[in-house]
């Protein structure tokens, strides 16, 4: 009895944008269906869809010939559709069995758990899943690739029609996906729908029957995996790419600035060496895991490491030491503005002064003259649309979130800037905004490396661009010299 | 804080962040309205007398609670602080090392010194080995009561100079009670501080989201040690205000004060979350408290039925705090 799940013309509409755009496809059972796109691309609003998280717009989901009448999880989860997250919902302090039969312990006659039955059940689940994890075992003592496979087992364990994976394989290293695959293609002979979405490409042929490609909330279609190639597929993503042109007129200097030498954070990154010069801007590209947000960090000495050593600006630095790297000139606008860039509830004010406070307060007492200058001055050069510096950071859009987290550091004077993922979760022109910033800073001769998911992004933005996978350098590359699809490869591993 | 100070007048959203300050003038016009004896000079100041003790230790909490953290040991530091002054008084100059006069001034500087050294060690504990400050300081709580009873025999130390008394019991001109000058002084001094000082802006920095702080090059465990130094300190100065008012240092002083000092920190408008309170937050919670406290008394409401009210008046001023919050997200 084979099953079938079928959209047909799925549209989403989010406030100004449209997220997926009339989306006709079907996945039949006994399949691994890989779901492609790159970010923005609709693919997680599509599972979301699926998975009951969001409701379409206009369109229809069936499952087996069954229209799917109400959008949410837990309808999902009784008409058959399970979903893995990416974000586990285990708790870790719990053992296997109740992990897996959270809510539903078989009980005794006069109302007391059967604990005896609960683990029998669990251990005959992980038996036939062939999951060679003890049902006592607690979740949190488990590897992260073993509670992949417990949170695997306990969607199994509502025998599902549809299983859906949201980058199962993100956080996992190299070995750990093989076991994870050996299981997913056990799951095959069950007769279950598997949606597999993921970003890592080269793994799709060793799991996926099929593939799925979205650009931009359209589908671009839906392909066997065995007929087509890894560029194909890239074709199929990104399409035709328009690269906005970085201005000529920056100029890197000979000077340089920062050195770094054998840098090693164990489990992290290791042996990593490069130089950056005065007024260049450096890209450093790597997928998500590959440790360039950690060596970032390092650097700026907001983390520690372990060898090597930095030498910036003459000094040689051989331990983190956040504090110092700040006096000598050093910034860093980090990743997750929300949780690492500001403090949300405080006046936007407050959030443009904090890294500069030292210079604000000659002894001790705020300067406030001195303050409304180093404010107004950051309001002013990076555009932010404003009425009331007063204002909670929070009231403010993300782009100009993310312009009071770079004027935060602007204001402290800095010699090089390092920029993680300056551009997410920002809409486009707020991006070319943010960008403007950046090559205005290299004009004024501050050196700048950035780092994004968003490849094309580096390849607009940078002179030079180092590529890391597994937390080495694989290589170095001049972006004029290159599309975006052969970054990408290089960053899968392809060199 | 004038962080909506400018947005356009909206008189719903005045009377929900003015919440507390139309509570007080309400009930005050209410109590002088009804009572006579209310409204009385030497009442009102009165009130100010009988908050300064906790009111000294909750400016000192107000720095902890906007920094994420709690101290519950205030109140056995008061008691330590009374029994260290009138012991070091005591036994230095019945050994004749001293006269008794400037005994009690270096016991008043070693109260002091020991307190800032628990605040030290809690901040230690805090920053070095991530313990919660909760844990901590309940432990600290215990432990300087204990201490505190066992270096006083389990008996009140009374040898203290007669014009020991000055501090606690005295006042400016016959009229102005010392520690309600303390109190203002401290006030003044912690409102400074808050606002207008690098200090202050850093202790909302970490309460607010202490990865942001730290990644913004501010010392966050400094900080976190600082506010744990200065409500200790706070708690000596307190702590030798009431030894002073009964002239005695006795270990079972300030029980149940870290009680009083959190509510007017919280009725005050602070988060127990970190990164939100004031200075003339505290300063109203304090008040808010004192009056109630003197209008139940006035009126002769039995004494355990204050606790009632108090305890409910808490859970009232956070269940407000807590509509506040939601209706911004």
């Amino acid at each position: 009895m084979s099953s079938v799940l079928e959209a047909h013309h799925i549209v989403k509409k989010f406030p100004g944008t449209l997220a997926l755009d009339d989306i006709n496809v079907s996945f039949e059972s006994g399949k691994v269906h890989a779901l492609v796109g790159k970010n923005g691309s609709g693919k997680s609003t599509l599972l979301k869809i699926f998975s009951g998280a969001h409701a379409p717009t206009e369109g229809e989901i069936v499952l087996d010939s069954e229209k799917i009448e109400k959008f949410d999880t837990t309808y999902a989860m009784s008409k058959g559709i399970a979903t893995v997250y990416q974000e586990l919902s285990l708790i870790p302090t719990l053992t296997v069995t109740e992990n897996i039969l959270i809510n539903r312990i078989p009980v005794k006659k006069g109302g007391l758990l059967d604990w005896h039955a609960a683990r029998e059940n669990v251990r005959e689940l992980l038996k036939q899943l062939e999951i060679e994890i003890s049902p006592d075992a607690i979740v949190g003592d488990l590897s992260m690739w073993q509670m992949q496979m417990i949170e695997i087992a306990k969607a199994m364990s509502f025998h599902p029609k549809v299983l859906l994976l949201d980058e199962p394989t993100s956080s996992l290293a190299k070995h750990e996906v093989e076991s994870l695959f050996k299981i997913i293609r056990s799951l095959k002979e069950k007769d279950v729908i598997i949606i597999y979405v993921s970003h890592k490409l080269d793994e799709l042929w060793q799991v996926a029957d099929t593939c799925t490609v979205l650009r931009d909330g359209r589908l671009i279609g839906k392909v066997m995996m065995q007929e087509t190639s890894h560029s194909d597929l890239i074709n199929m993503m990104f399409g035709q790419v328009s690269i906005p042109k970085r201005p000529d007129d920056l100029m890197v200097s000979d000077e340089v600035v920062l050195e770094v030498k054998n840098l090693t954070r164990r489990n992290k990154f290791e042996n990593i060496s490069f130089q950056l010069k005065k007024g260049e801007i450096l890209g450093i590209a790597g997928m998500l895991g590959s440790g360039r947000t950690e060596l970032l960090k390092s650097i700026f000495g907001a983390d520690p490491f372990h060898s090597g050593e930095i030498i910036f600006r003459g000094e040689h630095v051989k331990s983190a030491n956040l504090i110092r790297m700040k006096k000598l000139g050093m910034a860093l606008t980090p990743e997750d503005r929300k949780h690492e860039g500001l403090i949300l509830d405080a006046p936007i004010g407050d959030n443009l002064c904090y890294a500069s406070l030292e210079a604000l307060t000659p002894n001790g007492m705020i300067d406030k003259a001195k303050q409304k200058q180093y404010i107004d001055r950051q309001v002013e050069n990076l555009q932010i649309k404003v009425a009331d510096t007063s204002m909670p950071v929070s009231d403010l859009s993300g782009g100009n979130q993310q312009k009071v987290v770079v004027g935060n550091w602007l204001n402290t004077d800095p010699s090089v800037i390092i920029f993680d993922e300056p551009s997410r979760g920002i809409d486009i022109n707020a991006k070319q905004q943010i960008f403007k910033i950046i090559w205005e800073q290299s004009r004024k001769g501050v050196s700048c490396i950035m780092v994004s998911t968003e490849l094309e992004e580096l390849l607009e933005v940078c002179q030079r661009i180092l590529i890391m996978q597994a937390g080495k350098f694989v290589g170095e590359v001049i972006p004029d010299e290159l599309t975006n699809e052969q970054l990408y490869t290089y960053c899968m591993g392809g060199m | 804080m004038d962080a909506q100070a400018k947005t356009k007048i909206n008189a719903p959203a005045i009377l929900s962040k003015h919440m507390l300050e139309i509570i007080l003038i309400l009930l005050f016009i209410i109590m002088a309205i009804t009572s006579d004896a209310f409204i009385k000079p030497g009442n009102l100041l009165n009130i100010l007398r009988n908050v300064s003790m906790t009111g000294i230790i909750a400016f000192g909490m107000t720095f902890v609670i906007i920094a994420g953290e709690i101290d519950l040991s205030v109140g056995s530091t008061v008691a330590l602080s009374g029994v260290i002054t009138a012991l070091t008084a005591g036994k230095l100059s019945e050994a004749g090392i001293m006269p008794m006069e400037s005994a009690v001034v270096l016991g008043m500087i070693l109260a002091v010194i020991v307190s800032i050294g628990i605040g030290l060690f809690n901040g230690f504990l805090l920053t070095k080995f991530k313990m919660p400050s909760f844990i901590i300081t309940l432990g600290m709580l215990n432990l300087l009561y204990g201490v505190a009873a066992v270096i006083s025999s389990g008996f009140p130390v009374t040898t203290l100079p007669s014009w020991y008394s000055v501090f606690g019991a005295g006042s400016i001109g016959g009229i102005l009670p010392v520690p309600a000058v303390f109190l203002v002084a401290v006030f003044i001094i912690v409102l400074i501080i808050l606002k207008y000082s690098r200090f202050g802006r850093a202790v909302y920095a970490v309460g607010g989201n202490p990865e942001s702080a730290r990644l913004s090059g501010i010392n966050v465990n400094k900080v976190k040690t600082s506010v744990m130094m200065i409500v200790q300190a706070c708690c000596a100065i307190s702590g030798i205000l009431l030894s002073s008012q009964v002239m005695s240092g006795t270990f079972s002083f300030g029980r149940g004060w870290e009680m009083t000092a959190i509510s007017a920190v919280i009725i005050g408008g602070a988060s127990l979350a970190g990164g939100r309170g004031t200075a003339s937050g505290t300063f109203l919670g304090l008040l808010f408290l004192g009056i109630i406290n003197n209008a139940m008394t006035l009126n002769g409401v039995d004494e355990y039925v204050q606790y009632i009210v108090q305890g409910a008046l808490i859970i009232g001023a956070v269940l407000i705090n807590s509509f506040q919050n939601k209706k911004k997200d």
